[in-house]
């Protein structure tokens, strides 16, 4: 029996099965390997053709941004594969751990706020795990409802003021730290998606995720947890949003409750791109974080050229219908 | 060729259809003509490219070759177009509506409408012709999700007959009925045929096929092996063509004496909605068959049993390797060293868009990680090996589940517990539409475990299987165990009035 290859074990490119029609090939590759190809050409044409995109501090500054929504894309991974559509709570999730990590630590020290912050991401986690995992209720309702609630708390405990962190202090230096040229977040990305893939593709927890996201049913059959296994992937998009929060609060040192706004469909948008199913079941982490790249060079891109806002979020709409219809298609074709 | 007899042209001729599904030729240039008023029996095993050569006939997928024509027009443009020139398919998975009611189903896709209004009266007028010709009575406003799965079947009959279409296809229309059912449906075609519609009927039970039909097709493989009328051929000539090889006497296996041990499992007083107070035991190495009607609540009991579906009453114990414990949860009966083979396999049994690598792995993935991590090396050894145990053909364990035939897919499932050593397995209508060959398979992989000595718990509607198999048959009704046959006093018959309830028990 072949061994798969190393792409193929790490979940970024299904093993290729048996024979298809030229057609069905091609789609096919397109949906394992597009985001590759995608990804590979784009940097390459920015390279050669947009000025000022291949400089060491645009390419930083790229990662610099696409961190904190990186992240919760990453975690949120986990929640997608499991057939659970998103996490909507992560607006309030990353709003409320960056006004923690900066409001708290102000009044209380930095150990404190890490761990009340990590306290509060354990209770979303908690809650729409349980919520959807062991009373099977519908996980975008679940989470509007914490984002409301978590939202309404934080408002109503800050009273949206914004908080500032010391000039000078921890936190700005944290949010300002290289490491050699590379910011410090860029680095927490990348060390979030290689431990957070190693738990999708190689623990049994990770398994059972993705099995879980193909077949309930049959999962549970196989004498699973099913309940806890659907706590675990909202408790590890919690633990993200955490992070993003405290990787945006050292970004800007400041901290205010509607600061993740739009965090939850800009991350889902990373996710499919990536080609992480809506369905379930099929996707790994190192496509999201692929998936992150392509949406901010492309955005990188349509700023450097001159493009607006509005154009940026046409752009990455039309990407999503394109994701969303070749991974549809590939699947009918792979059924027949 | 059709019945010599029967001289009228043909009402629908399939011509050298062709059709490969990546690669793999699904049906290899079949042709088929049957005339009006002749009811044609297409057969052949699972994957011999009936289904596909039937869908191809309605307009449901277009041929890559060849050409169907109706009454002399060829046809295109998909399953619209072959409704509208009288090619009517029911098909073999239900494809009714559960919230909608049984006249919005008959009427479905044809809904009568006046400026985007139902007309209701209309719709039932339709809908109870369709059933008055069929000759069922249902309550024309009840929801699907309220008729047994038999009715189903006929109100999906009634929805093709609406159509009133000149060729009406069934694709195995008697795989979830009772025999009296089965009676009813095939009077019902009879008529159906003598009004001058041309049937054509696709079934596993050849019995039906030599008491119905008029002329039988035999595919194997996607290709024609041939087309004779029925009063030239026998029932033993059509299963060699189509498994094309003396069935070997191993279908009819040995009944070495096994040896029964302790006690494995002990059931007691279960309740469950259906099931209405069973007791029943299963020793090491013995193999017990519920048998009973479709719907008498076997499946429910034995989900009750292993704590798959909740109970209301009832204890259960299992005990393995000298140590008992009760089972109050379906965690705890894997993990007490039940296997469970559900008869749903495609929805419940498998993820069919994971390889087979993934299904085997999934409940055994406490032994094949280390510290939560799995082991790619240990897996592949794994997996490898019981797919050639389990006979998995092709043994490609990297293709998703969901690319192997119905008899495949179900070794895949045996397969997941099999390397577990479960002390006892059970198994809900094991073979299934699963094809001869790969029976047999089943069949030792079911017998060689209760050699080894774990306890076999199975419900089967295949009577045939189930006397051969079984050491111990309960019979099941209303939820209740009616009657117990050792093997010496089983008989078809003996079953069969035990559970239709025709006869007192008298043990």
């Amino acid at each position: 029996m072949a061994k798969p290859t190393f792409t193929e074990s790490i979940g970024v490119v299904a093993p290729t099965s048996t024979e298809l029609s030229t057609g069905a090939r091609v789609i096919k590759f397109v949906a394992d390997r597009g985001i590759i190809a995608f990804t590979v050409i784009l940097i390459v044409y920015a390279a050669i053709f947009v000025n000022g995109f291949a400089s060491l501090p645009n390419i930083s500054d790229v990662f610099y941004r696409a961190a904190p929504i990186g992240i919760v894309a990453l975690g949120m991974t986990f929640v997608v594969i499991s057939a659970n559509y998103l996490d909507l709570s992560v607006v309030a999730q990353v709003a409320t751990s960056a006004v923690i990590f900066i409001g708290v630590s102000n009044q209380a020290g930095l150990a404190p706020a890490i761990l009340l912050a990590l306290l509060v991401a354990v209770i979303y986690g908690v809650v729409n795990g349980v919520a959807v995992g062991f009373f099977h209720a519908n996980a975008v309702i679940v989470t509007l409802a914490t984002t409301f609630v978590g939202l309404g708390v934080l408002r109503w405990l800050s009273g949206g003021s914004i908080f500032f962190g010391p000039n000078g202090g921890v936190i700005q230096s944290l949010g300002q730290a290289k490491v050699g040229p590379i910011p410090l977040s860029a680095i927490v990305l990348i060390v979030m998606a290689v431990i957070l893939g190693f738990v999708l593709q190689k623990t049994t927890f990770g398994f059972s995720i993705r099995s879980y996201g193909s077949n309930k049913a049959a999962t549970r059959l196989a004498g699973v947890r099913t309940g806890q296994l659907v706590v675990g992937a909202f408790l590890i998009t919690s633990i993200s949003a955490m992070v993003a929060g405290f990787v945006l609060a050292a970004f800007s040192n400041t901290a205010v409750s509607s600061m993740a706004e739009g965090y939850d469909f800009q991350a889902l948008a990373a996710i499919i791109i990536g080609g992480t199913s809506v369905f379930g079941g099929k996707g790994s982490v190192y496509r999201t974080l692929l998936g992150v790249v392509f949406v901010s060079v492309l955005t990188n891109i349509l700023v450097l050229v001159g493009l607006t806002f509005g154009a940026q979020q046409v752009a990455i709409g039309v990407l999503i219908v394109v994701a969303v219809s070749i991974d549809a298609i590939a699947r009918k074709l792979v059924k027949n | 060729m059709p019945d010599p007899k029967s001289l009228s042209t043909p009402v629908i001729v399939a011509d050298h259809i062709r059709k490969n599904f990546g690669g793999v030729s699904a049906v290899d240039g079949v042709s088929l003509s049957v005339a009006a008023g002749e009811i044609h029996a297409v057969v052949g095993e699972n994957g011999a490219g009936k289904s596909t050569l039937m869908r191809i006939l309605a307009g449901v997928i277009a041929a890559d070759e060849g050409e169907v024509r109706v009454n002399g027009v060829a046809l295109s443009g998909g399953p619209r177009a072959a409704l509208a020139a009288g090619v009517a398919l029911v098909h073999q998975e239900l494809s009714l509506i559960p919230d909608m009611s049984v006249a919005e189903n008959i009427v479905l896709g044809s809904t009568p409408t006046s400026a985007g209004f139902v007309k209701r009266r209309e719709m039932l007028a339709t809908a109870r012709s369709a059933l008055e010709e069929i000759g069922v009575e249902v309550d024309l406003d009840e929801p699907i999700s309220r008729l047994s799965v038999s009715l189903r079947q006929f109100v999906e009959i009634a929805r093709a007959v609406a159509r009133k279409p000149k060729v009406l296809i069934l694709d195995e229309p008697t795989a979830t009925l009772t025999p009296a059912e089965t009676k009813d449906l095939l009077d019902m075609l009879e008529r159906l045929a003598k009004n001058g519609m041309a049937i054509i009927y696709i079934s596993h039970r050849i019995p039906e096929v030599f008491q119905l039909c008029t002329a039988v097709t035999v595919l194997r493989d996607g290709k024609l092996i041939h087309t004779v009328p029925i009063p030239d051929t026998s029932p033993s000539a059509v299963i060699e063509a189509m498994v094309g090889r003396e069935l070997a006497n191993e279908l009819a296996a040995d009944h070495a004496a096994r040896t029964v041990g302790d006690v494995v499992l002990s059931a007691k007083g279960i309740r469950a909605p259906k099931v209405n107070g069973v007791d029943l035991e299963v020793r090491a190495g013995q193999i017990i068959g519920l048998g009973g009607l479709v719907g008498a609540g076997r499946t429910e009991l034995i989900r009750a049993i292993i704590g798959a579906d909740p109970r209301t009453a009832g204890e259960v114990s299992m005990t393995a390797n000298g140590r008992t414990r009760t089972i109050n949860n379906y965690q705890v009966a894997v993990r007490s060293g039940i296997g469970y083979v559900p008869e749903e396999r495609r929805t419940d049994g498998l993820a069919l868009s994971m390889s087979v690598i993934d299904n085997v792995v999934l409940p055994n993935r406490s032994a094949l990680a280390t510290a939560g991590v799995l082991r790619n090396a240990r897996i592949l050894d794994y997996v490898g090996r019981l797919a050639d145990e389990v006979g998995l053909r092709p043994p490609r364990i990297q293709q998703d589940a969901g690319q192997f035939s119905g008899g495949n897919q179900q070794k895949v499932v045996i397969a997941k517990w099999l390397g577990r050593r479960p002390a006892l397995i059970v198994l809900d209508e094991p073979t299934r539409g699963v094809d001869v060959g790969a029976k047999a398979e089943i069949h030792r992989l079911v017998r060689g475990l209760a050699d080894d000595g774990a306890g076999v718990l199975f419900v089967s509607s295949d009577l045939p299987e189930l006397l051969d198999l079984a050491d111990i048959i309960h019979v099941v009704r209303d939820g209740q165990i009616v009657g117990t046959l050792p093997r010496a006093e089983a008989d078809e018959r003996a079953v069969m009035s035990l559970a239709s309830g025709q006869k007192a028990v008298n043990d």
